[in-house]
């Protein structure tokens, strides 16, 4: 069994901005959950002004937050979501081929990917959409 | 730690700046106004202490205490009375002013005449409060709640911040243990300070014991120095004490407020303590042990 994805790019695979979570630099890392858990996604991207990426948050982030900072739940909550974000997170543009994003999920252990044009965030890769995509009888062949 | 320089004063008083990496500022004065004659002997005094240390300082009194424990405590001079007696000191001595508000329809007033506003502790969180607060245009000294977590403070600075006030210092006055006992979380200043504010510590209200007298508070202001040199030694912007020359006497918080004989003994410490950690802080970098 093979997977013919030579022309398929993240971009047509990605989820559009308003179908991940999206915050704001000065959103509580509280708020931040929130939206995490209505969208039912383990990540939140925190874009400027511009919709520039400056830095996203991951559940698996959280749980490291958690076990190093031993700080109370509440003080977490309060912090603005950027303070514990990962400043210079692994992207990907829309052109990229799905097949090198994915092997790039692979080998950093990811699940999710913020694609990034000309510095601007326009979408997410889910790995979970992205092998739905792959594994849809249109591109296997055996 | 990226903290915002506050500057306090208008017009012709001597500025003070507040602000990382600055000199300790102070903030003092009696309690409560208690006449005209009894302020300018006090803002002579404390000048005179201020001066000799180089200290930039502010003078502190209130035209109304409307957190007192009795109801028949002296109440204050009242607005009117107050605020010129205030703005008087100003003229008189060239030196910035800050008296705190305990009603919203009082702020407008209390910022044309006073350099600095003062949030009181137990109405910190009161958005009608901050956002008066914020509307008189000058910077607001904001006191942490004794029934708040440090980090909790945040949320009155973005009440503040949304109402277009970037001019924030924030204050510890000791934290509630159980009934009538205050304690001093000195971790309560960096975290404060995360908001981007510079903080100051009030002495005074610290060693106070909340109504322990039956119908007034105690206090045991035999601490004072030794949470002051804790306080500056966690890096504090500002100091905040009340001082008075007859404490016996004083018509507000007198088992609390610093005799005046013993201020320049403190604030000195405080300046030596001050600039010793400045030292540190460029011979060793930021106390960052543990980055989150």
């Amino acid at each position: 069994m093979s997977i013919q994805n030579k022309n398929l790019t993240v971009g047509n695979v990605m989820l559009p901005i308003n179908d991940f979570p999206v915050v704001s630099q000065s959103t509580i890392l509280k708020e931040a959950l929130e939206k995490m858990d209505s969208i039912g996604l383990g990540i939140a991207c925190i874009v400027g002004e511009n919709k520039e990426l400056l830095g996203v948050i991951t559940d698996g982030d959280i749980r490291r937050k958690m076990l190093s900072i031993q700080k109370p739940l509440a003080a977490f909550f309060i912090d603005d979501t950027i303070n514990q974000a990962i400043k210079s997170p692994i992207v990907v543009s829309s052109d990229t081929s799905l097949a090198d994003a994915v092997k790039l999920m692979e080998e950093k252990l990811i699940w999710d990917v913020p694609v990034v044009d000309k510095d601007t965030l326009v979408g997410l890769l889910h790995l979970h959409a992205a092998i739905k995509v792959l594994l849809s009888p249109d591109f296997i062949s055996n | 730690m990226n903290i915002k320089k506050i500057t306090i004063g208008y017009d012709k008083v001597k500025k003070v700046e507040v602000g990382a990496g600055l000199p300790l500022a102070f903030f003092g004065g009696p309690c409560a106004i208690e006449s005209k004659d009894h302020a300018f002997f006090m803002a002579e005094a404390i000048g005179r202490v201020c001066e000799k240390l180089d200290i930039p300082w502010v003078y502190k009194s209130c035209y109304d205490k409307d957190c007192r424990s009795a109801p028949d405590s002296f109440h204050g001079t009242g607005i009117d009375d107050g605020l010129q007696i205030l703005s008087d000191v100003r003229d008189e001595f060239g030196i910035p002013v800050v008296s705190d508000f305990s009603d919203a329809a009082w702020a407008k007033e209390t910022g044309e005449v006073c350099d600095m506003v003062q949030v009181p502790a137990y109405l910190c969180r009161q958005t009608s409060i901050l956002r008066a607060a914020a509307q008189t245009g000058r910077p607001i000294h904001l006191k942490k709640g004794q029934y708040m977590s440090p980090w909790n403070m945040k949320n009155s600075v973005r009440k503040l911040e949304s109402h277009g006030c970037d001019q924030i210092i924030l204050a510890d006055r000791g934290t509630f243990l159980g009934y009538g006992a205050l304690v001093n979380d000195m971790t309560s200043f960096p975290i404060m300070q995360k908001t981007g504010y510079p903080v100051c510590f009030d002495a005074t209200h610290s060693i106070q014991l909340p109504t322990s007298m039956g119908n007034i508070s105690g206090g045991q202001r035999e601490f004072i120095p030794y949470l002051v040199r804790a306080a500056v030694g966690c890096g504090i912007n500002a100091l905040f004490m009340e001082t008075h020359n007859n404490p016996k006497a004083a018509l507000s918080d007198a088992n609390t407020v610093l005799d005046l004989k013993y201020l320049e003994n403190v604030l000195h410490q405080a300046k030596i303590m001050h600039e010793t950690r400045l030292e540190l802080l460029d011979k060793f970098g930021e106390d960052n042990v543990h980055p989150e």
